[in-house]
């Protein structure tokens, strides 16, 4: 029964167009409708995942090679999994913290829909029924972005669709090289450029067409030059910025780029080529590139944000080596870069929900006065820079693994920028923790400064110290996640 | 998962739970907290004997898939004489950390205890490592654990040192980090016994190897204090807390030795050039120190850049091991038994420092000048340490100093009549002249504390007066610690050779042919040459040099370090703070601003009828075209929105020429 796939991608979509028109006049109703949606959607889509046989549902036909069609895969799963399960706990964080940012109802409707959509990205079975949902995740989260729509919102705002359409009609060029010269559109482990008849002579055309697609989905993986929106987009709500701005929406970006490249054209075609060493040059420029802007910037969300865009070039440098390993180092990247980064955007929007502070010169002694916030935030710091032995430094050893193995002289580059990068992220996260435990200021002048600062409650708390739990206990013992990113990136599940 | 003997694990492991069970404890009850460490402490060192028993090659603990690789730890001879030197050393620093912060009235203790016991435990996963990833792993932990120990005090100063601290450590951290990537991907392996046979079976290059080496050594050397990456010492051992310094001089700095003891030993065996390069790095390191802790005017800086002196020369022994190839038994027995010599006589000149400060408070000479007078059982304890270190015969420094200098004797008479004999010639002075300067800083420090009165006559009477400066227990751990260095040096043959022969199997070492005749007169007669040389250089340099007439006529200590000579100071930060932000700037501004002209340009092309535009502040700090600055130059009107129009169809018709033609 494939067609349940169907629901984990447009209940919620018709869940959250549902909460726009009731307009729940108390708060606790809407919570509970809200999480009965989100968690009945989690267990729906985990369920459906696990049990649902691997075969392709077409829901309409255009043509022979246009379809809307849904499928499940390896890759699908690994993406529909983190996603669903963060987004419930990323939902009970923003029951507490849209206290104070008001239009509760308009936010929760829009982040119900997001669900769907981010779902339908994951159990799409080719390239056009997964662009119909980039370009409606885009659609769907705009509101989330300009949420507070005061001028800087709106901007944001205006940026975030005018870099996310401009990729994606990028994205649209490569599809169309696609149709003419691949056999089909449908994602296939090794690509779909098999009909040598077609594609001969025509290898410069559909390496350009990859280009597009890599720059054009790279968008919202924020690759240098497009990465701008992501700093800005920081104005959005905190739980958006941590759920769709480290998670969802960038990780789309680069699930998609993995399509592209393993499952569209093919790691076998496009390695070797120029395309490949241009794609990889970028991810390396960015790499350094986001966590020196992370460095110079002095407010937490937008040093999250650059540090986001250099990680997620990690990944991008990962995929670009072309090689099953290349691939396990850019999955295993993405799961705990994931769970990382949207607890280090949980704190920073804690701080800035119970303090409203924002800038990190202002964190003076908070190691004291908000204690389970900051042991969260050091723990996860210390994991994203690759601190053995947390999380961080099993996926930038299987990167640089992949990379000495590929023998690629510009990978070993790639190495150097990946040392660099975390010495990088060392100085600009360490500042922090340095400013929280080891305050300049005495303990009288803390004491007044820091008079109202306290933890928050248990929704904001828990859902930080259980992801940083999850990130120690996984980051010792990362094995079973490695077996089945291997098992994908050889096309055996 | 796990398999193998069980009590490795809980070796590295039990700190780490314990360091957490004193924390909660110690929000609790003060007293029981300070019981805790110590009982932990001691159970670490009994289950470091129980490990004795066991001792060989297939004593092996694996846990697979920890943090990826998995850890692997073994319980061979050498890696069990390092657990038990820490063992040790961790335990006697236990009992004099209550005492020692109840004294100074210190804050954060539980913090302090917590990050102590961590270190602990990951200080063991170094020493008992048999593969270079749990080295690896255990390494940065330590690091990051014992950086809390270093800015313990929290008064500017030390936080300023401990910024230098923990630079170098990442920064060493990282270049193993790139070091073992390659070591990985060449070789397919990082078993410490498996690397040799990998290197045979892949025939790699020496070069690869090497350069590979190379970036590994960088975070060792930085741990060991290894001249050029040693700056970070000199201020970070006298900012930490003494029972930290005691820790780290005795115990962190040796995980630095024991990654270059896998490096020689394991990797690169009998490698000359490898070998040659770490003797330089090692008699640079020790001439330097020795330079720094003559100079000095303060007691605790002066034993901090003596434990740099002293590692260089356990460095060159390292180095003596590549140079004399498969004939270097003494320059692996020496080495091991430097290390370990070093790490005791260390520990009770720490403690002697922080029994000094626990009292004063201070460490400049002039101030504690006296202090030591009719104290016999402090003066018992530093005498010792100090006739340990300066290698008096009859006392364990004397017996791996000679087995080190033995060794280059060896490779100039090996290499008779070549140039290597006359380089290896005037290393061997180099190493005789630092030899001298451990003895004439060490004598500046004991006349100056036991012999010397205070210049201030009250002082001295309160000086005197004071004979409750220490608690009994503190004293017995003291002249224990003080005790154990003459066993090693009296019956050598016995003694020490016994820990040489139980532990050089690790660096592929073997026994030499014959007993050394450790007190034959040669050795002797070289002894006392480079002790006669530091007297004499105590009369010249300290007593002539150091002191200058106050105003009262007495004659005071002066810091003769020359400040302006200052590494760190004047290379290392300059580049990381001040060139290489501008290099890295400046590209990304460079690139910043292409994307800025470009996203400018359309924005001009697009509304290029200026409305109201709203600007957030962020976007003008970084790109060079500040949008607010300039307005748009371009023409408003018809004829513009023509040309744009044409531009646009131009572009279409080119296109559809192009897919038409490209259809045909």
């Amino acid at each position: 029964m494939p067609f349940l796939l169907l629901i984990p991608v447009f209940f919620p979509i018709a869940m959250g167009l549902a909460l726009l028109a009731l307009n729940f006049k108390e708060r606790a109703q809407r919570q509970i409708y809200v999480s009965i949606v989100i968690i009945a959607n989690m267990v729906m889509s985990i369920v459906f995942m696990l049990t649902l046989p691997r075969t392709t549902f077409t829901l309409v036909r255009f043509t022979d090679k246009l379809s809307i069609s849904f499928k499940l895969d390896g890759l699908s799963i690994v993406f529909g999994m983190i996603v669903s399960i963060l987004w419930v706990v990323a939902t009970f964080y923003s029951f507490e913290y849209m206290k104070h940012e008001g239009k509760e109802n308009k936010f929760f409707s829009f982040f119900t829909m997001s669900f769907g959509v981010v779902c339908g990205i994951a159990f799409s079975a080719n390239l056009i029924t997964m662009y119909l949902f980039y370009e409606l995740l885009t659609v769907a989260t705009l509101p989330l972005v300009m949420h507070a729509m005061d001028k800087r919102a709106s901007s944001a705002g205006k940026k975030y669709v005018a870099f996310s359409i401009t990729g994606a009609s990028f994205g649209f060029i490569a599809i169309m090289i696609l149709m003419n010269f691949g056999a089909s559109l449908d994602f296939t482990y090794g690509g779909v450029l098999t009909n040598m008849a077609l594609l001969t002579g025509h290898e410069p055309i559909v390496q350009i067409g990859y280009i597009c697609a890599f720059f054009g989905f790279g968008v919202k993986a924020a690759i240098f030059p497009f990465y701008n929106w992501l700093p800005s987009a920081g104005v959005a709500p905190t739980p958006v910025s941590a759920l769709l701005h480290a998670v969802a929406v960038v990780n789309a970006g680069i699930f998609a780029i993995t399509r592209v490249i393993y499952y569209c054209f093919g790691a076998d075609f496009l390695s070797g080529t120029w395309a490949q060493y241009l794609t990889m040059f970028m991810a390396i420029v960015t790499i350094v590139f986001g966590s020196s802007m992370a460095l110079r910037e002095n407010h937490i969300k937008r040093r999250l944000a650059y540090s986001t865009v250099s990680n997620l070039s990690y990944m991008l440098f990962s995929l670009t080596i072309m090689t099953p390993e290349g691939m396990v180092g850019g999955l295993a990247h993405m799961l705990f870069h994931s769970v990382l980064k949207i607890t280090l955007f949980f704190v920073a929007g804690a701080i800035i929900y119970k303090t409203g502070r924002e800038y990190v010169d202002q964190l003076e002694g908070f190691g004291r006065s908000m204690p389970k916030t900051m042991i969260a935030f050091s723990i996860c710091s210390m994991g994203l820079i690759g601190i053995p032995p947390l999380m961080g430094i099993t996926s930038k050893w299987l990167i640089s693994k992949a990379a000495v193995e590929s023998q690629i002289p510009l990978a070993i580059v790639g190495i150097a920028a990946l040392i660099v990068s975390a010495l990088l992220t060392t100085l600009y996260l360490f500042e922090i923790i340095i400013k929280a435990y080891f305050p300049a200021k005495s303990k009288e002048e803390l004491a007044e400064a820091n008079m109202d600062v306290k933890d928050p409650n248990g929704l904001m708390t828990i859902p930080m110290l259980g992801l940083t739990a999850f990130s120690v206990l996984f980051g010792i013992w990362p094995d079973p996640f490695i077996k089945i990113f291997e098992l994908i990136s050889y096309g055996a599940f | 998962m796990l398999e193998g003997n069980i009590i490795l694990m809980i070796l590295v492991f039990f700190p780490f739970a314990m360091g957490l069970i004193s924390w909660l404890t110690g929000r609790g009850s003060k007293k029981g907290r300070d019981v805790l460490i110590i009982v932990t402490t001691a159970i670490e060192l009994a289950l470091c004997l129980v490990l004795i028993p066991f001792v060989g090659d297939s004593n092996d603990f694996h846990w697979h898939a920890f943090a990826g690789l998995g850890i692997h730890l073994r319980g061979d001879g050498f890696r069990t004489v390092m657990a038990l030197i820490a063992g040790y050393i961790w335990l006697f620093t236990t009992i004099l950390s209550p005492e020692y912060f109840n004294r100074i009235k210190s804050r954060n203790r539980n913090r302090y205890y917590m990050f102590m016991l961590w270190t602990l435990g990951a200080t063991m996963g170094i020493f008992l490592s048999a593969n270079l990833y749990t080295t690896f792993i255990f390494f940065e932990v330590m690091s990051f654990t014992s950086y809390v120990l270093v800015i313990h005090n929290e008064t500017p100063k030390v936080i300023d040192a401990s910024k230098s601290y923990v630079a170098f450590a990442v920064f060493g951290g990282l270049a193993t980090l790139m070091g073992l990537f390659f070591l990985q991907a060449r070789l397919g392996t990082l078993e410490m016994d498996a690397m040799i046979h990998a290197i045979e079976t892949t025939g790699v290059s020496d070069v690869t190897l090497m350069w590979s080496c190379a970036l590994v050594l960088v975070g060792f050397g930085v741990k060991a204090g290894m001249f050029p990456l040693h700056t970070w010492l000199p201020q970070s051992y006298p900012a930490a807390p003494e029972p930290a310094t005691a820790l780290l001089s005795a115990v962190l700095s040796k995980a630095g030795i024991f990654g270059m003891f896998v490096l020689t030993g394991q990797i690169l065996l009998h490698n000359l050039p490898w070998g040659l390069a770490l003797v330089l790095f090692g008699i640079a390191s020790a001439l330097l120190g020795g330079i720094m802790g003559i100079l000095s005017d303060d007691f605790k800086k002066t034993i901090a850049c003596s434990s740099m002196s002293q590692i260089g020369f356990i460095i060159v022994g390292v180095g003596m091991q590549g140079v004399l190839g498969h004939h270097n038994a003494l320059a692996v027995r020496g080495s091991i038994l430097h290390l370990l010599n070093h790490s005791l006589i260390k520990l009770t000149l720490f403690m002697v420092a922080a029994v000094i400060f626990m009292n004063l408070g201070k460490f400049k000479l002039n101030d504690i000048k006296g202090f030591g007078r009719k104290k016999p059982a402090l003066m018992f304890a530093a005498g010792f340490a100090i006739l340990g270190v300066i290698g008096v015969p009859l006392w364990n420094g004397y017996v791996s100093k000679t087995l080190i200098h033995e060794s280059m004797v060896e490779f100039i008479e090996m290499s008779h009549g070549t140039g290597w004999a006359y380089g290896f010639k005037s290393l061997e002075i180099l190493f005789i002249i630092a030899g001298g300067m451990t003895c004439c800083y060490m004598l500046k420090l004991f006349f100056a504390v036991f012999v010397e009165k205070n210049n201030d006559p009250a002082k001295q009477a309160e000086f005197d007066a004071n004979k409750k400066y220490m608690s009994p227990a503190l004293t017995t751990i003291l002249i224990i610690s003080a005790a154990i260095l003459p066993v090693l040096g009296v019956i050598p043959n016995i003694t020490s050779d016994g820990i040489a022969d139980v532990a050089q199997g690790f660096l592929h070492g073997h026994s030499p042919e014959h007993a050394v005749h450790y007190f034959s007169w040669v050795n002797i007669s070289g002894t006392l040459k480079s002790l006669a040389g530091g007297v004499a250089a105590y009369l010249i340099i300290v007593r002539l040099g150091m002191r200058r007439k106050q105003a009262d006529g007495k004659k005071a200590y002066i810091n003769a370090w020359p400040e302006k000579l200052d590494l760190e100071g004047k290379v290392y930060r300059p580049a990381l703070l001040t060139i290489l932000p501008f290099i890295g700037a400046f590209i990304a501004r460079s690139l910043a601003s292409v994307v800025d002209w470009f996203v400018l340009f359309f924005k001009q092309i697009l509304f290029y009828k200026r409305g109201e535009r709203f600007s957030p502040p962020e976007n003008n700090e970084f790109g060079t075209f500040n949008e607010e600055q300039r307005p748009s130059k371009l023409p408003h009107g018809l004829s513009y929105s023509l040309i744009l129009f044409g531009i646009g169809v131009v572009v279409v018709v080119y296109f559809i020429v192009i897919a038409f033609l490209a259809q045909h």
